[in-house]
């Protein structure tokens, strides 16, 4: 079962998924394009000019893994949805099964653009040599792009799963969760004197994307080189 | 018309080919998802091949083939593909047999879903459903919108597949003439709710309109259902009705009550349906 329902997530998603694959090949060959020890310049200063121009690019890795695990999640549910679910209703599997089948499809097709970013940042680093002092994180940074569309895939596999009211729910209460820890740390920015200079959205913000937080993964260090 | 589907009691013999009649709207989709699972019934049971419906139906999914009133297929997969895709799901999926289907049915095994006729459509979901070898089969408006040739081709298939296997058919249409000839069970199903369930030979013989004289007011104890009366308009007494379970000895009735049977008129199946159906709806007065 699982083979096919791969086989029919691929052929959904190919003609997108493959450029995105293209791109996180490109992308870590772009970040180091140029980089590169010079012996004419102090390695502090040649340290400090690596690291701040492979930073630049450094948006584009979690936007990209964002985008695979959109394009994954909503080609995983579409032919089902336009078909009104009839035909995975009348298969002899369980609903969980089938959801966790469709699921565990696209988590393995996400691989393929973390495997190209992988390669291509090992391709990439092989072009440059780096000052002592600073450590490539070709597998870190690739695992950390896994991570990244996993959890958008997620995300938006169990948004897409369901009709567009219990979508429209779900979106709605996350809403409201925020709205609610924003107000929640607006209660509490006026009673902790060390967070009295924050607002509530500041806090709620932080809660999201800070260590611990659901989209820390997006907002962590996506440095392909750093000290 | 919104109505809710409503104490239908729906018993399919084994082995039979069951015609499930009904207008357009009547409920007839709705009470086949119903029992394969694909909606929640509020109250009640249901058991399909002995098993119970929403608990069993992995199992039960296993052993009934379906094709649904619109094309299910996903349409960017090819002929081979879909088979492919689906003989993954079921244990019991007839490879071998799915490619003579194939060639029997003329379908191209390269060729993409979104390509086919309406037609081509749906001899495919019925080489998929059979190629299940299942206990069940469950079509619902299989020949709707396909021309005489297919229609043909989809009803022999099925037939073979029977006399072969002795499955049981469920087939559900609103194409009286079409069932007429391949069922041998029929239920009619009219907003919401099962008017009829008898077998098709009764069906047929069974429903007759009678031209009475001097028919009385009221009738008790009639050895047959009287499903309407209509006057006969300049004639007298004269009257028509249409009545259910008739027999030949039963005209014994009518020098009982004083009353004489001028004719019994046979309908056809679709006259028979169109009576059941007119009959079974409460009747209302027009407004002036």
């Amino acid at each position: 079962m699982y083979q096919p329902m791969l086989f029919i997530h691929w052929k959904q998603v190919r003609h997108v998924l493959i450029p995105f694959v293209v791109a996180a090949f490109s992308l870590p060959m772009l970040a180091v394009q140029g980089l590169g020890t010079d012996g004419s310049r102090a390695v502090s200063v040649e340290i400090y000019q690596i690291v701040s121009s492979s930073q630049l690019w450094l948006p584009l890795f979690p936007a990209l893994a964002g985008g695979v695990g959109v394009v994954l999640a909503l080609t995983a549910w579409n032919w089902d949805h336009k078909l009104g679910h009839v035909y995975a209703l009348s298969l002899p599997v369980a609903r969980w099964e089938y959801a966790l089948l469709k699921m565990s499809a696209g988590v393995v097709l996400g691989l393929l653009p973390t495997i190209a970013l992988w390669l291509g940042a090992h391709l990439a680093l092989a072009t440059i040599t780096l000052p002592t002092g600073l450590t490539a994180y070709p597998s870190h940074l690739a695992l950390r792009f896994f991570l990244a569309t996993l959890m958008a895939y997620s995300f938006f596999f169990a948004l897409g799963a369901g009709t567009i009211r219990t979508t429209l729910w779900v979106v709605g209460g996350l809403l409201a969760l925020f709205v609610g820890s924003a107000l929640v740390g607006d209660l509490v920015a006026a009673y902790v004197p060390a967070l009295s200079e924050m607002s509530g959205l500041d806090l709620a913000t932080r809660w999201l994307v800070k260590v611990g937080g659901p989209l820390q993964v997006f907002t962590g260090n996506w440095s392909l080189i750093d000290v | 018309m919104a109505f809710t589907i409503e104490g239908v009691t729906l018993c399919v013999p084994r082995g039979a080919i069951y015609g499930f009649l009904g207008p357009n709207g009547s409920g007839k989709t709705t009470t086949i998802r119903l029992f394969m699972g694909m909606l929640k019934a509020d109250s009640g049971d249901i058991t399909v091949l002995d098993r119970s419906v929403p608990r069993d139906m992995k199992a039960i999914l296993a052993r009934v083939g379906y094709v649904p009133e619109r094309p299910h297929v996903y349409p960017a997969l090819t002929v081979a593909e879909q088979v492919r895709y689906h003989a993954s799901f079921f244990r019991l999926f007839d490879s071998g047999w799915a490619s003579e289907l194939r060639e029997r049915l003329q379908l191209d095994p390269d060729r993409k879903i979104a390509q086919m006729s309406k037609g081509e459509t749906g001899k495919l979901l019925l080489l998929l459903a059979l190629s299940q070898r299942p206990e069940l089969l469950v079509l619902d408006e299989p020949t709707e919108g396909l021309d005489p040739v297919v229609r043909r081709d989809v009803l022999a298939a099925v037939l073979d597949y029977v006399s072969e296997t002795s499955a049981t058919v469920f087939i559900s249409s609103h194409l009286v003439h079409e069932l007429e000839r391949i069922c041998d069970w029929v239920g009619v199903m009219d907003r919401g709710r099962l008017v009829a369930e008898m077998p098709m030979q009764h069906f047929k013989n069974g429903i007759k309109r009678l031209r009475v004289a001097g028919a009385p007011a009221a009738v008790a104890d009639a050895p047959f259902t009287l499903v309407s009366r209509q006057s006969d308009n300049g004639v007298g007494s004269a009257e028509t009705w249409t009545v259910r379970g008739w027999e030949a000895p039963m005209r014994y009735y009518f020098d009982r009550v004083g009353a004489s049977l001028r004719d019994v008129i046979d309908l056809d199946l679709e006259e028979s349906f169109v009576e059941l159906l007119r009959c079974s709806r409460p009747q209302t007065k027009p407004e002036r």
